[in-house]
């Protein structure tokens, strides 16, 4: 099953010829309600029918000038939640795969070498983007659109943030992701990567340095954690995990997993990506351990299918309490209580209650937690306002926060959230930026 | 062991598809036609093992000028996803040897008796005109068809230039009438105005039947990085023959228009985009006693015979018709010209909204095309009709996704429909009109 070289690429999507199939079952609605479902207001109504009508480079640049991250978004949206959830071609038969012409369209960009933006000619105000995540990504493209010097701050080795570093990368890999960096690259933004912008101070730093303005998408980079699993071997968080996977450190990871019992907790889509990877990486047993049950699950349909079709046990009803260790530290085993589903809580989905005395250990060798992710050790609150969980509170609508020219998106202000609504974020932001630079 | 050719026993008493066309005897109407697809017994065997009514064989030449194919010698017209909507072409008459064609009429006659051959033919001259019939007639052929219509010869003077040239076509149609006694077609090419004219000439001539349509003079597709006009014969394009369902709604009108002549009155041997039983029957309503098939085949092979016989048989037991012969001309008597309209009587489009998806394209194609006669609910994503702006042009009918929603309605008498709007009324006092000469 462990299969290095498949593991780190992604499989191939629809070639233009198959997008153009594909894009034959549109309605070409007026009014386009799949429009509506995105939330970057990619226009799917209108790249679909430029491909409809063979205009395949209006197609693409429709893509690319509403959504930086166009391609990017094509592979990894919940698209049958989003635009495809509203698409009248389901009336009578099923959903346009709009995702996949999405993702088609660009990659076709790419394969003719055509570029979806033209140099911007620039206006000499600098501004700077903390984090290279989809939403920093999405702000920096719209400003040097608009002829801004952005220049983006980057903690880690390399821009991205969670498309590189927080997905496996058989779902997204880092050759599609350098194609569409060069696209962005062509708007000349500037990057300075392994530069941490930590906190209040450093951003405060940024604008007396002459940055006109500041926008925070620094995301959420620790994780909520099962007490006592912080203390031993064996026990990752899914950032630690998955950011392993796209690291130097592939093989030790690997080695870690083959063969062995890896429990992952959680059952949201980041549960699913670290359950996945233990079992293309050659777990000999990879359990996905959940309180609720499968109904429940805010992971997609499509990613809970296709973990179980890989031979995943969804080990339902049962609330991870602690874990069981050897002498030296390593874990041996995930302590769980069985539940019970009672009444709906304030989510809408039935609540789980522990049932008393129903404790016991499943064996494991590694474990895995995905409950969330939360902000890092930087602080923001000395600049902006936070909320209890050190969320930046911003207008949803502007990214405006409390300080003057600083503004933020992405998961750093929503909490964990998708790909796309960070690109909009930045969008928002960007224009919010422009108008107060006016 | 060969498939079916229809005729046979099926509701009750005996389901006929055969029809006798010039005399001669088919066990149904669906042919081969003369092209690529019938360029040799071993293909032709393979289409009556599929179950197919006859062959009209690709066209003989008299190994006088030999034939050299362009290459490469085709190229489709793709419409959207659809590939092979048309299909263009530059392939000329049979470029094998005379001898190995006719050897393959007579291993044909031998393995398959009940099939009729009808030999296409095309000479250069008038007296290989007459070589070839005879050539033709005494190895087998059970009928000719004289190629007076190929669109893109490369032999100066020769296809649709006969065609076109109406004395030459009569005076060849006599000459092969003159040296041959089996029934005579000839075949009509449609870059013309009038079919009726030619093929009066051809009965002039003698003629027993009319076969048409050949391709139709047309450029497909033009290469946007070389110009030059597919396909691409090593840097030349060039005008040549188009066919394939694209061009069956004009090809049906050449068959109505001859089949409607009193005064030709010659049966038809009917071809141009026929894919399905349903292509075939219509030209049978319209006419034909025969349906020549090429780019159907060329799309998806012999066995599509297998449907036309299954869907054209069924067609009939639903109808209650025992002879496909019964079908011949059923739609003409219907078939008038336009001022036989009663315009008296209007209807509007009906929707039966519950079907509806929401998809709106029908609002889209009223307002830019229709009557403006559609509203958009936003909320609900409904479109809803203002009866009496509807010009029941029935665009909306036409794009609806969703079978059966959109149809139309006839409005009782007395029902008027609400003039189109002036802009600005106030405007009317500025208008300059002539005085309209009214002898």
């Amino acid at each position: 099953m462990n299969n290095p070289a498949l593991f780190q690429a992604m499989t191939p999507g629809f070639d233009l010829a198959q997008a153009i199939t594909e894009a034959d079952r549109c309605l070409l609605c007026h009014d386009p309600p799949c429009s509506k479902g995105c939330p970057a207001e990619t226009d799917p109504g209108t790249f679909i029918r430029k491909l409809r009508l063979h205009n395949v480079t209006g197609a693409i640049r429709t893509i690319k000038s509403n959504n930086v991250l166009g391609g990017a978004c094509g592979v990894l949206c919940p698209t049958p939640s989003l635009c495809e959830k509203e698409c009248s071609a389901t009336g009578i038969g099923r959903p346009v795969e709009i995702g996949k012409i999405q993702r088609a369209l660009v990659e076709h960009g790419w394969k003719i070498g055509f570029r979806p933006f033209r140099a911007p000619s620039k206006n000499g105000a600098r501004i700077a983007v903390v984090g290279s995540g989809p939403a920093g990504l999405s702000c920096a493209a719209e400003l040097a659109k608009d002829g801004f010097n952005v220049t983006v701050f980057e903690a880690r080795e390399q821009p991205g943030g969670v498309i590189r570093y927080g997905v496996p990368a058989y779902r997204f890999d880092t050759a599609f992701f350098e194609k569409e960096m060069a696209d962005l690259a062509s708007l000349g933004v500037q990057f300075q990567c392994k530069t941490r912008i930590d906190g209040a101070e450093g951003a405060s730093k940024l604008l007396k340095d002459g940055y006109k303005a500041v926008f925070l998408g620094v995301g959420l980079w620790a994780a909520e954690r099962i007490p006592g699993g912080e203390k031993l071997a064996g026990v990752l968080t899914s950032v630690d995990f998955l950011a392993l996977m796209r690291e130097e450190r592939f093989a030790e990871i690997g080695g870690q997993v083959e063969g062995k019992v890896v429990a992952v907790i959680g059952g949201g889509s980041v549960a699913m990506d670290c359950v996945e990877s233990a079992a293309k990486l050659g777990a000999r047993d990879a359990y996905l351990v959940y309180r609720r049950s499968f109904a429940q699950m805010p992971a997609e349909e499509e990613e809970r299918l296709a973990a179980l079709r890989l031979g995943v046990h969804f080990l339902m009803l049962n609330q991870p309490v602690g874990y069981a260790s050897d002498k030296s530290g390593n874990v041996t085993g995930v302590k769980l209580l069985r539940t019970r589903l009672g009444d709906p809580d304030a989510s809408g989905r039935r609540k789980p209650s522990e049932i008393r005395g129903s404790e016991w250990v499943l064996d494991a060798q590694l474990v895995v937690e995905a409950i969330g992710n939360r902000p890092d050790s930087a602080d923001w609150s000395g600049l902006v306002k936070t909320d209890r969980g050190g969320l930046v509170v911003t207008d949803e609508k502007t990214g405006k926060t409390s300080a003057g020219f600083v503004f933020a998106g992405g998961d750093i202000t929503r909490g964990p959230s998708l790909v796309v609504e960070a690109v909009q974020d930045g969008k928002l932001a960007a224009r919010a930026i422009r108008a107060a630079l006016a | 062991m060969a498939k079916e050719t229809g005729s046979r026993s099926a509701f009750g008493g005996a389901l006929d598809l055969s029809v006798r066309f010039c005399g001669v005897r088919f066990p149904n109407p669906f042919l081969l036609s003369s092209s690529p697809v019938s360029n040799s017994a071993e293909m032709v065997e393979k289409a009556y093992e599929q179950g197919w009514g006859g062959v009209c064989y690709k066209t003989l030449n008299s190994d006088r000028i030999p034939i050299i194919h362009p290459s490469p010698r085709m190229n489709a017209y793709q419409y959207e996803a659809k590939q092979l909507v048309g299909l263009q072409n530059v392939e000329q008459i049979s470029d094998r040897p005379l001898k190995d064609n006719l050897a393959d009429f007579l291993y044909l006659k031998k393995k398959y008796p009940d099939r009729p051959i009808i030999a296409s033919i095309m000479g250069f001259s008038n007296n290989e005109w007459a070589y070839l019939a005879k050539a033709a007639a005494d190895n087998g052929a059970d009928m000719l068809e004289l190629n007076f219509s190929c669109p893109h010869m490369t032999v100066e003077g020769s296809g649709h230039k006969v065609g076109q040239a109406f004395h030459l076509l009569e005076k060849f149609t006599a000459t092969v009438k003159g040296a041959v006694s089996i029934p005579v077609l000839a075949k009509m090419t449609p870059n013309i105005t009038d079919m009726t004219e030619p093929a009066l000439f051809a009965k002039k001539g003698g003629a027993d039947g009319i076969s048409a349509v050949n391709t139709f003079r047309a450029i497909s597709e033009i290469g946007l990085g070389d110009w030059v006009a597919k396909p691409n014969v090593f840097g030349v394009g060039a005008m040549s023959g188009y066919s394939g369902a694209a061009i069956k709604p004009i090809a049906l009108h050449f068959i109505a228009e001859m089949a409607q002549c009193d005064e030709l009155g010659l049966p038809l041997s009917a071809m141009g985009g026929v894919e399905t039983w349903i292509d075939a029957l219509e030209y049978l309503l319209v006419g034909a006693t025969t349906v020549q098939v090429t780019t159907g085949i060329i799309k998806y092979g012999y066995q599509i015979v297998q449907d036309m016989i299954e869907g054209l048989s069924d067609y009939m037991i639903s109808r209650g018709i025992a002879k496909a012969e019964d079908l011949i001309g059923k739609a003409l008597p219907n078939l008038k010209s336009t001022d036989h309209f009663d315009l008296a009587r209007q209807g509007i489009a009906a929707f039966d909204i519950d079907k509806c998806v929401g998809c709106g394209q029908c609002y889209t194609v009223c307002q830019d095309a229709g009557g403006q006669a559609l509203e958009w609910d936003e909320s609900t994503r409904r479109p809803k009709l203002v009866e009496d702006k509807c010009l029941s042009c029935m665009i909306c009918s036409f794009i609806c996704p969703v079978p059966g929603l959109i149809s139309h309605k006839e409005m009782p008498k007395g029902w008027a429909r609400r003039p189109t709007a002036v802009m600005d009324s106030a405007l009317a006092r500025e208008v300059k009109i002539p005085a309209l000469p009214l002898t």
